[in-house]
């Protein structure tokens, strides 16, 4: 019995040590994070079909709230993972931020979202480029766009 | 509880307390997981049998509740629920917890339990390919009486089934079932091919059989407002699954095989259900096995686990 409540105990444990873990971002000579920098230079010529369309944003924000804000925030401000609206991000270009969506950063616990439409994940990164940078006065004056589409 | 000590193999009095205590834990754990509100959905594919390269989000528990309804030739048709737990422990890491469960319907012991499994898929690639593979491995600690048919290898027949319970359920088998999983995406659609080694554990050979999955969302864009039933939350696809023999007779003689089409409603608060239909192939299948099933993600199940301690 006691072995048994152990061996749970201890299950359980792993789960929730397995999901602890912050990481320090480091960035390129542009600013971007070098996991986003880490795509193939290709990508950032890629253009992103529903940049600057409202019904692409929104559907991109509907999608980051089931897919992303579990780990990003409601707001993408960051909860278990990086802050989206953090220059690191913001100042990838849409290539980049695909490539990133499309295999994940597995040694950083980000999977691949290659499961879902490519068109999908392109409605995604014109949410989070819709975002822009955070400034310290923006922040404090933010109501988040996340907040303010969803409203609509 | 009694009705429950009859089910279970070696369930005796000295376990059950034990065992009762833990599963409360267990229970209480979950539920105060559970209370906290989460919302995901998983891009897993639709598959019953075959799997595709895409692992279980990290941190995140998919419970799932899947039954199959299948006939019978020579005995009584048979209906085998099972649940699974599906958790993401790492990116490229996915395990899994099976429970097995069966009735027929006519014969001696109609209820049973019929054991457990433990499932663990790994992605050795930490990018995205052309073809995907995952490597698969699972311990199965099962009954003869097990009907789930989550795999078919060998020369596994629908007269396999037949044996009345009482007399399968005392068979116990423990197996090693490994996978090669390749998957590919491709314009919206997911094929995966999946080759299957089993070897029971009791001096048998080893056994062999493949799965094959195709699938596709009905649409590939989102709509800008949330909805249910809407083309965006419909999968649709088909699987096909069958024995190729032993390693002492690797052939298509004597197996039997299975074409699936598949329906799958992903809702945007978590719940997928999905629905599969299959025909058999040949004189050694079953005429058909009726497949449907809800699951639940439970979004950033570890880290409300963590908050918990």
């Amino acid at each position: 019995m006691r072995r048994l409540l152990i061996l749970t105990l201890l299950t359980f444990s792993a789960i929730a040590a397995a999901a602890a873990g912050r990481h320090e971002h480091q960035s390129d000579d542009r600013g971007v994070w070098v996991e986003i920098a880490q795509a193939p230079a290709s990508t950032r010529s890629w253009k992103n079909p529903y940049e600057g369309q409202p019904d692409g944003i929104a559907a991109g924000e509907k999608l980051f709230h089931q897919h992303c804000a579990d780990c990003h925030g409601d707001d993408a401000r960051g909860k278990h993972a990086p802050n989206l609206r953090s220059a690191g991000v913001q100042n990838a270009t849409p290539g980049e931020l695909a490539w990133l969506l499309r295999n994940g950063n597995m040694t950083h616990r980000m999977p691949p979202w290659a499961g879902i439409p490519e068109q999908r994940r392109w409605q995604i990164v014109a949410f989070i480029k819709s975002l822009g940078v955070e400034t310290k006065s923006s922040a404090s004056n933010a109501i988040p766009a996340a907040t303010n589409t969803a409203s609509r | 509880m009694h009705r429950f000590r009859r089910w279970v193999p070696g369930f005796t009095d000295e376990t059950s307390s034990s065992k009762f205590r833990i599963a409360l834990l267990l229970l209480g754990i979950v539920a105060a997981v559970l209370a906290q509100p989460s919302q995901a959905v998983a891009q897993e594919t639709p598959y019953f049998v075959a799997y595709s390269h895409h692992l279980e989000e990290p941190g995140n528990l998919e419970i799932e509740a899947y039954s199959i309804y299948g006939t019978q030739k020579g005995g009584p048709d048979f209906i085998a629920p099972w649940i699974e737990m599906e958790y993401g422990v790492t990116a490229w890491w996915t395990t899994e917890l099976y429970i097995d469960t069966q009735h027929t319907f006519g014969g001696p012991d109609r209820t049973v339990f019929t054991g457990t499994r433990f499932e663990n898929r790994f992605r050795p690639l930490m990018h995205e390919h052309w073809i995907n593979p995952v490597l698969y491995v699972e311990f199965e600690n099962t009954t003869d009486a097990d009907k789930t048919l989550k795999e078919v290898v060998g020369q596994d027949t629908q007269f396999d089934a037949a044996d009345p319970n009482d007399e399968a359920n005392r068979s116990h088998a423990h197996e090693i079932e490994t996978k090669l999983i390749l998957s590919s995406d491709y314009k919206g659609w997911n094929f995966s091919e999946n080759f299957i080694g089993e070897k029971n554990l009791g001096h048998e050979a080893w056994e062999f059989g493949y799965a094959l999955g195709v699938s596709r969302p009905l649409r590939l864009e989102a709509t800008p407002r949330p909805c249910n039933f809407c083309r965006e939350n419909v999968i649709l696809g088909a699987e096909m699954y069958g024995g190729l023999g032993t390693v002492k007779s690797f052939s298509l003689s004597g197996t039997s095989h299975y074409v699936a089409p598949i329906a799958a409603l992903q809702l945007p608060n978590g719940v997928t259900f999905s629905f599969s239909p299959g025909f058999g192939l040949n004189d050694n299948s079953h005429t058909l096995l009726l497949r449907w099933g809800m699951s639940y993600e439970i979004a950033g199940f570890g880290h409300k686990l963590r908050s918990l301690f």
